[in-house]
């Protein structure tokens, strides 16, 4: 396999600006590079937000970029799991669903306690849910358990549709909006689509728990206002930042991750070079419910709430679209871990400024299939830039 | 603002605008689930509108049915400075969670009739839904009874998303109502999640399964035009007097539940006082932003009424639904 291109996949051009040029010539040699650069997304975003303080002064507060950050973590999880997967040329539309389940499942094993008037109806009421709380309820590493049984039952849901894509040739597609039908219907069906309260703080931090706060005014009284405590480092900070480094090197640093992108240029040449194709997209599946399962921990956590309805709605319009922007291909082949981190960034920052710009959420969701829209646009343009250069 | 908004606006208390008045102009977050329904869309256009009327600042946020966006909305309401929330939360979880974090950075939030699952934390207003709906339920209970006092009665209860706390009290209220008579009555629980498709098949379903209906209580008045195309093409939707009229009873006290009970299909709907609700939760907020009081607890009752066939000419004037009504809401909306 050493043959085969690191990261990225496609050879990235030499890009020298030739002497005596015009200096048109000059300048489109400049945005091509640019159009190009690994952190096109970061640039954009940080001339996005340049563009906006003087507007928007709230933008560059300390207490908003908090906020921006912990808005990104969750989502950075997930869009990592999607990243693996729009890499082979496939689609993951049941991560939200996934996430729904297992939040469920975390929840039912270890809330402290439930009440029956509202749960009582649910099919897992009285066996793994009473009012003394989840069958884990109390025991030690309850938390660390309830977390691996979310694990465990997302990597079955990815296997389900991993194998279903490889073994059967069925279309990513198909396959994972009927397991994002079936998981999210399943996922309500077990609590009668209420909610589970009640969970213990050890779960509660990861989701919201600080390392290390910062204060950054004048200390004039002896207590300080709690408004003006910031969070620096958080565990779902510390969460994600792990999972896309591991991811990272997964996908840049290893041969798995090189077989990753040799199947989602052309599956069919893959096979014939020895890569095990089946292996590779099973597995992928896996990482991106896997990935899915990591985020419903934090936003689970961080609702304090097991929500069945966890991941609806628009939720996947942001995953899919925050990779996308970040410039992962959905044509396969194309894709790097902190192109989706700059996507994720940029897509948080944006979702923060149309809020503090005060638009509806119609609007705002409109600006952002926009945005998503102009994403692919450029995903198709750096396209033909690169096969241009080679 | 929608022709609705302003309609509802229009009839807020004058007094709520007075009492929002009262205090400096402050910088308010509003943050809502969504608009979907008249008492909703009713609650927010009298919040804003007041607000705004008295000089306060409103920032206005739609979760849109999501309550990790509404938690990421009130956070950043919380990072621009705001000096007091008022929250229509999701579900009462998210509620609390939400009451929670708006209290750890000191800022005052007003949880406007959807209740926290904790009610110790926060101001909190809201209606009294299991007396509103054991009224309500228990006029046509009586009613059910005296047309046919012999024999089994089947009652439906269409039940809201029983993750919300005014679900759950409207469920304990018809429930209360109907077991002063538990041996005449066999009930069929229909979930609607508050959900109009989610009601219309479940609805559908077990009418199918048992088409003789006596009685029925919506845990909202906006699922009357769902059950309305389940039970017409079936019979069941007849005038009282009609034969076979099904006694029907709801809660909210919207302009199409008036227009029912006036017109003879629906027998009484429970009344929760929106214009004294909104008016409680400004004078709260603002109270407290006035005095500089980070975290007020405070639970506001809304004592509610039930509006019935018989009381119609007395109490009309008192619900929010038959105020719009009046003035050609219903004519808008078509």
């Amino acid at each position: 396999m050493s043959e085969l291109p690191p990261a990225g996949i496609t050879p990235r051009p030499d890009i020298r600006a030739p002497a005596a040029r015009p200096a048109g010539a000059d300048l489109g040699q400049r945005v091509r590079a640019l159009l190009l650069s690994d952190y096109f997304v970061l640039y954009l975003s940080l001339a996005y937000f340049l563009a906006l303080v003087p507007f928007l002064p709230t933008l560059s507060t300390p207490g908003n970029i908090v906020n921006l950050m912990s808005n990104m973590w969750p989502l950075l999880v997930v869009a990592v799991g999607q990243t693996f997967v729009l890499t082979i040329a496939g689609i993951d539309l049941s991560q939200g669903a996934v996430m729904g389940l297992t939040s469920v499942v975390v929840a039912m094993l270890i809330a402290t306690a439930a009440p029956a008037t509202v749960l009582a109806n649910a099919p897992i009421w009285g066996s793994l849910l009473t009012e003394q709380g989840g069958l884990l309820a109390g025991i030690p590493f309850a938390s660390a358990v309830g977390i691996a049984a979310m694990l465990a039952v997302a990597a079955l849901v990815g296997l389900f549709n991993g194998l279903a894509v490889a073994r059967l040739s069925m279309p990513p597609f198909m396959v994972t909006l009927v397991t994002m039908i079936a998981v999210a219907a399943f996922a309500i069906w077990l609590t009668q689509s209420n909610n589970i309260r009640e969970l213990p703080e050890s779960f509660i931090s990861l989701g919201k728990g600080d390392i290390v706060s910062v204060y950054l005014g004048p200390k004039l009284e002896s207590q300080l206002p709690r408004r003006e405590v910031y969070s620096f480092i958080t565990w779902p900070m510390v969460i994600a930042l792990a999972a896309a480094v591991f991811a990272h090197i997964l996908l840049n640093r290893t041969v798995f991750g090189r077989w990753v992108f040799a199947v989602g240029i052309n599956r069919k040449a893959a096979e014939i070079s020895g890569v095990p194709v089946a292996r590779v997209i099973v597995t992928v599946f896996v990482i991106s419910a896997v990935c899915a399962a990591i985020a419903s921990i934090l936003y689970t956590a961080r609702l304090e709430t097991g929500r069945p309805t966890l991941g609806g709605g628009n939720f996947l319009l942001d995953v899919i679209g925050a990779t996308v922007i970040g410039g992962t291909s959905l044509f396969g082949g194309k894709g790097k871990v902190i192109w989706t981190f700059f996507g994720v960034l940029f897509f948080v920052l944006l979702s923060n400024t149309l809020n503090l710009l005060n638009l509806s959420a119609f609007h705002i969701d409109m600006v952002k299939g926009g945005v998503i829209l102009m994403a692919a646009l450029l995903d198709v343009v750096r396209t033909r830039l690169m096969r241009s250069a080679t | 603002m929608t022709r609705l908004q302003a309609l509802a606006a229009g009839t807020i208390l004058a007094g709520a605008a007075m009492t929002a008045g009262s205090a400096s102009a402050a910088t308010i977050c509003f943050a809502f689930q969504d608009l979907e329904t008249e008492f909703w869309v009713a609650g927010h256009g009298a919040i804003t509108k007041t607000l705004k009327d008295a000089g306060h600042t409103v920032i206005e946020r739609n979760a849109n049915e999501d309550a990790n966006r509404q938690l990421e909305q009130v956070r950043d309401c919380i990072a621009q400075g705001v000096d007091g929330i008022i929250l229509i939360p999701q579900d009462g979880e998210s509620a609390t969670t939400i009451v929670a974090e708006a209290q750890d950075a000191d800022t005052p939030i007003a949880v406007f009739n959807r209740p926290p699952s904790d009610l110790s934390k926060g101001i909190v207003v809201v209606a009294d839904n299991a007396t509103i709906a054991g009224q309500a339920v228990d006029s046509i209970v009586e009613k059910a009874i005296a047309a046919k006092p012999e024999g089994k009665l089947n009652a439906i209860i269409v039940v809201g998303d029983l993750g919300d706390p005014n679900a759950v009290g409207r469920k304990n209220g018809f429930y209360a109502a109907i077991n002063k008579h538990a041996d005449r009555f066999d009930v069929t629980e229909v979930a609607s999640q508050w959900d109009a498709a989610t009601a219309l098949a479940n609805l559908e379903a077990a009418v199918t399964a048992n088409p003789k209906v006596d009685l029925l209580f919506t845990s909202s008045d906006f699922l009357f035009p769902t059950i309305r195309s389940v039970f017409e093409p079936r019979g069941l939707w007849k005038k009282t007097g009609e034969e076979g009229h099904v006694w029907m009873a709801g809660l909210d006290g919207d302009a199409t539940a008036c227009q029912l009970v006036k017109d003879g299909f629906v027998d009484a709907t429970g009344v929760q006082d929106l214009y004294f609700e909104a008016e409680k939760s400004l004078e709260a907020i603002l109270a407290a932003i006035d005095a500089g009081e980070a975290q007020p607890n405070e639970v506001i009752e809304d004592p509610g009424f039930a509006l019935t066939t018989d009381n119609l000419g007395t109490r009309e004037k008192d619900m929010w639904g038959c105020v719009l009504l009046s003035q050609g809401f219903l004519k808008n909306k078509s």
